[in-house]
């Protein structure tokens, strides 16, 4: 769902402060229907999980399930892709900040970005058998929406290291080659695993970073 | 030269999918368009309409390959040969007035067929720009090569779909994007 959150933020709110990215409190039934709906997109896709499959799944009734989430599917189902996103960022966020300089800030950004995508049961049934829910959202036009959304998110922790203008400019590249390396995996390349990244990003990253340090750092 | 029935009928789908879109599209509207029975175009997609579908887009995603390749024909090094393509395939995406009408009408039956497309086209850019690659004298010696024509034919079709926040119509920006991040770690930077 992240991916598709993820888009589903730009259209609803192209200025979103990333405040708006920060993991949100839900109460324990609203967690425990969110979990279900994702179990159940992960066994059954988007177009056949029901409500009622939902509820066999949380151990609810409908009728608490429409209590708590009275938008129906389609609610919910939007519910649900604004926690992953929350969640993905709120996780991806952490990690990033922990890192002490530019490489490790990319290496441990990329593996994490790339393993919550690939690990993401629900987002990764969804891109198999039901690519044409997902794939409007992010390809041609939809994609630079996507790459803005990343931009926003990865800049700030990029102008640790770079001026504002090349973080922002290295953010949407980055966020390219994720974008590649994790939808068309090549061979070569374990776009989960930090040590093949950072083989990566001292490749054909760092690279073209390097020029851009300010003198004064 | 004659086309062959199959490319005949190819191209009769072709232009009934610029008109009718890939969903009223029929196996019958493509016979007509190509002066052939329906039998016959069974005979040669006998996967009915969706392998015939399939098949036109990957016929006009390879003349498209085709026209890059013939664009960037004669380029004096690889940043040349990438800019030069890249100018020329974001124009060719925007011009595309069937891509575009099929974008915004049947994004969700089209991006999916572009996708198992687009793997394709990213093994036949990667085998165009693994020879001017190596012929180049400034790409640093001792590159893994495979490697790295991998990671530009990436970047090159990511740029393609979506250019972000670069405007592909200025040669400038186009020059300068092909230095800083296609060619990250292929080349010394000069001004470095």
């Amino acid at each position: 769902m992240a991916a598709i959150a993820l888009a589903e933020v730009v259209t609803a709110d192209p200025g979103a402060p990333l405040a708006g990215f920060q993991p949100m409190g839900l109460n324990h039934q609203e967690a425990r229907i969110i979990d279900a709906t994702l179990r159940c997109i992960a066994r059954w896709g988007m177009g056949k999980t029901t409500l009622d499959d939902i509820a066999r799944q949380s151990g609810y009734s409908r009728a608490t399930v429409y209590r708590i989430f009275p938008g129906g599917k389609e609610g919910l189902v939007e519910r649900v892709a604004s926690v992953e996103i929350a969640r993905f960022f709120g996780a991806v966020a952490q990690r990033m900040a922990a890192a002490d300089s530019l490489e490790e800030l990319l290496v441990v950004g990329i593996a994490e970005v790339s393993r919550r995508l690939r690990d993401h049961e629900a987002l990764q049934f969804v891109m198999a058998h039901e690519p044409e829910v997902i794939l409007p959202k992010l390809a041609f036009s939809h994609q630079d929406e996507v790459l803005s959304a990343a931009t926003a998110f990865a800049a700030p922790y990029l102008a640790r290291w770079l001026g504002d203008e090349d973080a922002a400019r290295a953010a949407e590249w980055v966020a390219r080659i994720v974008l590649s390396y994790t939808s068309n995996p090549a061979d070569d390349v374990d776009m989960g695993d930090e040590e093949s990244v950072r083989r990566l990003v001292r490749a054909f990253v760092l690279p073209g970073l390097v020029t851009s340090i300010p003198a004064s750092v | 030269m004659t086309p062959s029935p199959r490319e005949r009928i190819i191209e009769g789908a072709y232009s009934c999918v610029a008109r009718y879109g890939l969903a009223k599209t029929t196996v019958e509207d493509a016979a007509r368009e190509a002066r052939v029975s329906r039998a016959t175009v069974y005979r040669y997609f006998p996967g009915g309409k969706q392998q015939l579908i399939r098949e036109t887009i990957g016929w006009e995603a390879s003349r498209f390959f085709e026209r890059l390749m013939q664009a960037v024909e004669g380029s004096a090094d690889f940043a040349t040969l990438l800019e030069r393509a890249l100018l020329f395939a974001h124009r060719a995406v925007a011009d595309h007035a069937v891509l575009q009408k099929i974008l915004q009408t049947e994004p969700e039956t089209l991006l999916p067929e572009l996708t198992i497309e687009s793997h394709r086209l990213l093994a036949l850019i990667k085998a165009f720009l693994l020879p001017p690659m190596q012929r180049d004298p400034d790409i640093t010696p001792g590159l893994d090569q495979e490697r790295a024509v991998d990671h530009v034919a990436r970047l090159l079709l990511s740029f393609i779909g979506s250019p972000g926040r670069w405007d592909l119509e200025d040669p400038v920006q186009v020059g300068e994007l092909v230095r800083t991040e296609l060619l990250a770690g292929l080349t010394t930077p000069a001004d470095g």
